[in-house]
């Protein structure tokens, strides 16, 4: 399979799918979720890291959060070497952006064009398509908060909730479920850290194996992103009681 | 000796450009319109070196409509500001820099306001109430500093703009051949009947 | 394989697209086409459409890969606004239409590349003239102009019904009013598309740079207008006891 995913160009199958990118998705699946939820005053994104090892440097690892730009970042499903391509691009694309016209990009352009690149290598070129799937957050002054999912093929689309990654339908499910209507931040934190419990492997969370972002306004109405820290992580999964202490099972 | 002269009132955005096509000691034409409709909400008045002018219009419009089709929202007054001056500060570093200054106005949807940006050939963008490009503003700046209020409808701003076209035919020492006065306000472009 | 079968498939992939359709009347010309639910926790707010805005006057409806198409649209948006620019008047749409097809046709010969998956519905308006125009364009790079077609899955049903709709409107020798064009580009997506209104999209496009999408509403009306047809007609053929 291997063989064939990076042997030439994408071509059409006779049922006229385009089988390098669905080995593409395919890829995807097994890597680490994400999982990324709207509420009314913000976006979370959380996502499963894979590479856990006690050897790792905890702080400078991320491998599933990226920040665009001023008010936008994403989270990574897929190969990471990939994404890094892509993550560069699409930064250079959002500085042209403001350059240009003196104002932030808007947050549907900037999926857009990081997408039109991943159409280019499902069409020509010789080269095998992107192997990642996106999960955006960003704001603007159109739509306000906004969340967006993109796959191999350059395919996007906009989401109150979404996943990408391994058990993604269950992960839908869950959220299908659980999503409602005009969720605070707070609430969208909680279900985005619940689902992922639930989807995981492993049976208790904690910042070894997630990474976590948000997306909100600060009291000057100023978009602020961040991508927490381990022992900011480590706080909120106590604090919302999605794992509790792990001494109590000792005690 | 164009005229291209730009009023900022409450609501809307007055442009009024000479009507006369001058080349050397002659008027050619005395139709000629020297602006162009870069957007529902945004038109651009320019002079400068003939041919580039036109030229430099109407690239400036084939890429804001393109940008507009593309986005499916039209770039907003600030921003066509912004990337008018860097195409005019980019082509002034090329082989043969194009000679135009321009004036936009425009109204923005999302905020309700009227902007007004006067950007000449070598880059320089300033928003301002009230502007004009060349002679014109030799005998237009002293009647609209004493009479601009900010907050002037836009009858208010034909009257001014009455004043000027006044003062403009009394000094100016060629004919500019009337005024072509347009407005730009929430509801689009509009021509005006301003003889 | 050779380079015909890869066109070949990428019909196929035109056929999974869902379906658009083009009617042209007297004065007018109706793209129309089959829109996906939104699913629970889809953003309804960023709903690409699969009908187009290339310029102001033309616009575009495809089926088939929708990454595709946004490269192929795009390209055309651009042509148009470069042809304006040399050449002051707006592309005509059938200089459209070859532009687009031609480029279809670049990526079926070429090596390295694969053709698009979409077939595309172009629609619109010459500048100062009063003739609807409507032209198909598919992967292999062929276009056609039409008096009505469509595109897409089940595009066939579609087309037979269209075919045999719009020959009534010929045999009486009149031509179809703005509101009969837009009931047959209803009617014929009704053919395919079961659950009516709320997955039906319509642009309406008349002369002079026209263009109006047709809300819900208006939509959901002429679904119940043609319901209460087909009703009243089941009637009539119910034998009488």
């Amino acid at each position: 399979m291997s063989r064939r995913y990076d042997s030439r160009t994408t071509i059409f199958s006779p049922e006229g799918r385009l089988y390098q990118v669905e080995y593409a998705l395919e890829a995807i699946s097994h890597a680490g979720t994400a999982i990324g939820v709207l509420a009314k005053d913000g976006v979370v994104l959380a996502a499963e890291k894979k590479v856990t090892s006690l050897l790792l440097e905890q702080d400078t690892s991320a491998e599933k959060m990226y920040v665009l730009n001023d008010n936008m970042l994403c989270a990574v499903a897929g190969m990471n070497a990939d994404a890094l391509i892509l993550i560069n691009h699409s930064r250079v694309i959002a500085q042209q952006y403001l350059k240009e016209y003196n104002e932030e990009i808007p947050c549907e352009t900037l999926v857009r064009r990081l997408c039109d690149v991943k159409q280019g290598y499902t069409q020509h070129g010789g080269l095998r398509p992107f192997g990642v799937s996106f999960i955006f957050a960003g704001f603007d002054d159109r739509y306000g908060f906004q969340l967006y999912s993109s796959n191999p093929s350059g395919n996007y689309s906009g989401w109150k909730a979404t996943s990408a990654g391994a058990n993604t339908s269950s992960a839908q499910t869950l959220l299908k479920q659980d999503y409602k209507d005009d969720m605070t931040l707070e609430e969208a934190k909680e279900l985005a850290l619940k689902v992922l419990s639930k989807t995981m492997d492993s049976t208790s969370l904690s910042s070894e194996k997630i990474e976590f972002a948000t997306v909100k306004l600060n009291s000057k109405g100023i978009v602020v992103h961040r991508i927490w820290k381990p022992t900011e992580i480590d706080q909120l999964l106590k604090s919302t009681g999605v794992v509790g202490d792990d001494d109590d099972e000792f005690s | 000796m164009d005229i291209v002269l730009g009023i900022q009132v409450e609501d809307s955005v007055i442009i009024a450009t000479s009507k006369a096509f001058t080349r050397g000691i002659s008027v050619l034409k005395t139709t000629d319109d020297k602006t162009r409709v870069l957007n529902d909400h945004n038109l651009m008045a320019f002079t400068g070196e003939s041919g580039d002018t036109v030229q430099f219009a109407e690239l400036m419009q084939a890429n804001i409509q393109l940008h507009g089709m593309r986005e499916q929202v039209d770039l907003r007054p600030k921003a066509i500001a912004s990337f008018v001056r860097g195409q005019l500060a980019k082509s002034l570093r090329s082989r043969k820099p194009f000679q135009v200054n321009v004036l936009l106005a425009g109204f923005d949807e999302t905020t309700n306001l009227p902007n007004l940006s006067m950007i000449d050939y070598l880059g320089t963008r300033v928003d301002l109430p009230y502007a004009a490009h060349g002679y014109a503003a030799f005998y237009t700046m002293s009647l609209l500093d004493h009479h601009y209020r900010s907050n002037m409808s836009v009858d208010d701003g034909l009257r001014i703009l009455k004043m000027c076209s006044k003062e403009l035919s009394t000094r100016m020492p060629i004919d500019f051949k009337g005024l072509y006065v347009k407005v730009v306000d929430a509801n689009g472009i509009r021509e005006v009947d301003f003889e | 394989m050779s380079g015909y079968d890869k066109v070949e498939y990428a019909l196929e992939a035109v056929k999974r697209g869902t379906c658009a359709v083009g009617v042209k009347g007297k004065e007018v010309v109706v793209l129309g086409c089959e829109k996906r639910t939104t699913l629970k926790l889809q953003d309804p707010r960023i709903t690409p459409s699969k009908i187009n805005k290339v310029d102001n006057h033309v616009l575009l409806a495809f089926a088939g890969l929708n990454a595709d198409a946004r490269i192929l649209i795009d390209k055309a948006r651009v042509e148009a606004q470069s042809h304006k620019l040399t050449v002051e008047d707006p592309v005509t749409i059938e200089y459209l239409t070859k532009y687009v097809a031609g480029v279809q046709q670049r990526f079926t010969q070429s090596g390295g590349v694969r053709p698009f998956g979409i077939a595309t519905l172009i629609a619109g308006f010459d500048e100062n003239d009063n003739t609807p125009r409507l032209y198909l364009t598919e992967p292999s790079g062929i276009y056609s102009a039409w008096k009505a077609n469509s595109i897409g899955k089940s595009s066939k049903t579609v087309r037979e019904f269209l075919e045999k709709n719009y020959s009534k409107y010929e045999e009486e020798g009149t031509e179809l009013s703005d509101e009969e064009t837009i009931k047959l580009t209803i009617k014929s997506l009704l053919e395919v598309v079961q659950t009516g209104a709320k997955n039906i999209e319509i642009a309406v496009m008349k002369p002079n740079r026209v263009i109006k999408y047709l809300d819900n509403d208006e939509i959901a009306k002429v679904v119940e207008e043609i319901e209460a047809e087909k009703a009243a007609e089941a009637e009539k053929k119910k034998p009488k006891h």
